[in-house]
């Protein structure tokens, strides 16, 4: 029963902080920067094993931030020097990095059990168990320390940043009229999401981050105009996503991280086809009515 | 405004959570630190194994005294299981968890180490002497987890498991003693039994081409050259150099057969096969060979010397090029 509790909290944790920079990723066209950060780390978690030799969580997590802070720098250099699309950029960048970590692995680590799956990417099935110990008290379960602190950073960002934030994502040329730099902030907020997605990576797994990133913040951007609301909804969503997930998980007796995932998506189709006025079918009422 | 108010219901609530669960677990610390329950085949030890092979221990130990779950079903690669809800549920309901370590179980390793502080978790491969264990010349430490394919060293898993058994349960060490050495001893008749077959082989054509490494214990056991066309890991993928150099090898010492193995896909025997074909040689896929998981439970494979007698039986076949019966 503990255990269960755990894994919602967990979950909840994880969705809330995806939830809040997802909507800035979806606002900005960039919301695959996710998906492509799970790939791009390859390397940095190659390089960390090969500097350090050891596949110890710490210089994994050390290598694969340092991968997604480059994994972001580049797709936004690109972008803006090379003037190439924001998905093209993405694109680019993480299946390059992940090719040459793959490269990386079969000159120099062949022999060892060596990927993300394997050092990198947790398992929210195992979170409370894995415990922090803390003088020899056992504190709770650790992912609850690393997302929670992980979510407070970027709550505190948003908020402190929120007016410089919503001007760079939805006027860029007036942010920059008034003075406030759009790099900066875009940086910043990359900075935000790349350790936001390692460390959730690293307690709860790839593909609950992944979807956690797009779908909450997505079916909230059907539901409202309003940014504040946006992201308010998609951390709700998102949580109620965990929750369900976990009792559906629960029902098939199946992986809770696919059954968390799979509810985000069953939730962004009922915004989609319901949401009042960008769902599909008030739409389509409302044209029926206008006859 | 609205956006604040909610985030401060949301973080309450957070909080709220966080609490009560410290709580919680505090008392379940408590609860799970008593001392061992008095045994009987009416109130057996709770056991879960990770692999079929050490549920197969555990239930030939405990004999009616443990009810054994296996966790990774047939056929299951054990580098990239995943839990399930009910898994969950198992772990935390067990007695005593078995799994086989050395990275085996990939991160779940991890939290079998951790879990040790609330419940004796036992890594079979412990028992195993560090200077049997293979491992590559340039990660030193980081072992082949495939120690059961030497049946002599998994017999020291046995020894390991009736270990642990007779800690928890002191009064019936006896019963777990004995049940060990008979399940000792019909490993060792398996042992003889391998050795015998594989010996029929002649030496030049003792070459084990399979999938992934899986089978390097059983080469350096039972005298046969095993070559893998993938890594360690299940998951690394194989170069083209790879199938070159096995292609040469089998041209050159005129391998009958090369092996497919039941929990990693065959593509990659396949283009070994076609590689051959292309240099006027013929080579065949002596059959399925069972690595990480055991057979379906019921069949003789479902058990550990029933799986080890069925991947003798096909490799001895296959390589003296007869038909498989």
């Amino acid at each position: 029963m503990t255990a269960s509790l755990w894994i919602i909290a967990t979950g909840i944790l994880a969705a809330a902080a995806c939830g809040l920079l997802g909507s800035f990723l979806v606002l900005r066209k960039t919301s695959m920067l996710g998906d492509a950060i799970s790939h791009a780390v390859l390397p940095g978690i190659a390089l960390a094993f090969l500097i350090s030799g050891s596949r110890n969580p710490i210089p994994m997590l050390i290598g694969a931030g340092a991968l997604g802070l480059i994994t972001a720098f580049c797709t936004e250099t690109l972008h803006r020097v090379g003037r190439l699309q924001q998905d093209a950029s993405i694109g680019v960048t993480f299946t390059w990095l992940f090719a040459l970590g793959v490269i990386l692995i079969s000159m120099y680590a062949g022999q060892v059990d060596l990927d993300q799956e394997c050092v990198l990417y947790g398992e929210i099935a195992y979170v409370p168990w894995d415990v922090w110990l803390w003088n020899g008290l056992d504190m709770g379960p650790r992912a609850i320390w690393v997302l929670g602190a992980t979510f407070l950073i970027d709550l505190v960002f948003v908020l402190t940043c929120y007016k410089e934030l919503k001007l760079t994502t939805f006027d860029p040329q007036l942010a920059e009229s008034l003075g406030i730099s759009t790099r900066l902030f875009h940086y910043l907020l990359m900075a935000a999401v790349s350790l936001t997605t390692v460390a959730a990576f690293e307690s709860v797994g790839a593909i609950l981050v992944v979807a956690m990133l797009i779908a909450p913040a997505a079916a909230a951007y059907l539901l409202t105009d309003r940014l504040s609301r946006m992201l308010v909804l998609a951390m709700i969503i998102g949580a109620a996503s965990a929750v369900t997930g976990y009792l559906l998980a629960s029902w098939l007796d199946a992986s809770i991280a696919g059954a968390m995932a799979t509810m985000s998506g069953i939730f962004f189709a009922l915004s989609f086809f319901l949401a009042p006025r960008h769902g599909l079918l008030p739409k389509h009422f409302a044209r029926l009515s206008t006859k | 405004m609205f956006a604040k108010r909610i985030l401060a219901v949301g973080i309450t609530f957070c909080l709220t959570l966080a609490l009560l669960g410290c709580n919680k677990s505090a008392s379940q610390a408590e609860t799970s630190a008593s001392p061992s329950k008095s045994v009987s085949p009416q109130s057996p030890i709770n056991i879960v194994a990770t692999t079929g092979m050490i549920a197969d221990i555990a239930a030939q130990v405990g004999g009616n005294l443990v009810h054994v779950t296996g966790l990774m079903g047939p056929g299951v690669d054990p580098h990239l299981y995943k839990a399930s809800e009910g898994d969950i549920h198992k772990l935390s309901n067990a007695d005593i968890i078995f799994y086989n370590g050395l990275n085996l179980e990939g991160k779940m390793t991890d939290i079998f180490v951790k879990m040790a502080r609330k419940k004796p978790t036992v890594a079979v491969s412990d028992a195993i002497d560090p200077k049997l264990l293979r491992e590559p010349p340039e990660f030193a430490g980081h072992y082949d987890p495939h120690v059961w394919f030497d049946v002599s060293m998994w017999s020291q898993a046995v020894t390991e498991v009736a270990q642990a058994l007779s800690e928890y349960d002191p009064a019936h060490a006896n019963t777990y003693q004995s049940n060990a050495k008979t399940y000792i001893s019909q490993l060792d008749a398996l042992d003889r039994w391998c050795r015998e077959q594989i010996a029929q082989i002649p030496k030049d054509q003792r070459v084990l081409i399979t999938a992934h490494d899986a089978f390097g214990y059983f080469g350096r056991a039972y005298n046969i050259d095993v070559v893998g066309l993938q890594g360690i890991s299940t998951v690394s993928e194989f170069g083209l150099k790879d199938i070159q150099r096995i292609v040469d090898l089998i041209v050159e010492r005129k391998v009958k057969a090369v092996f497919i193995e039941s929990s990693v896909p065959k593509r990659s025997i396949d283009a070994v096969v076609a590689g051959v074909k292309a240099n006027g040689h013929d080579v065949a896929i002596g059959g399925t060979l069972f690595s990480d998981a055991m057979g379906t439970p019921g069949t003789p494979e479902g058990h550990y010397i029933g799986m080890v007698r069925a991947n003798v039986t096909t490799i001895t076949n296959a390589l003296l090029g007869k038909a498989p019966h």
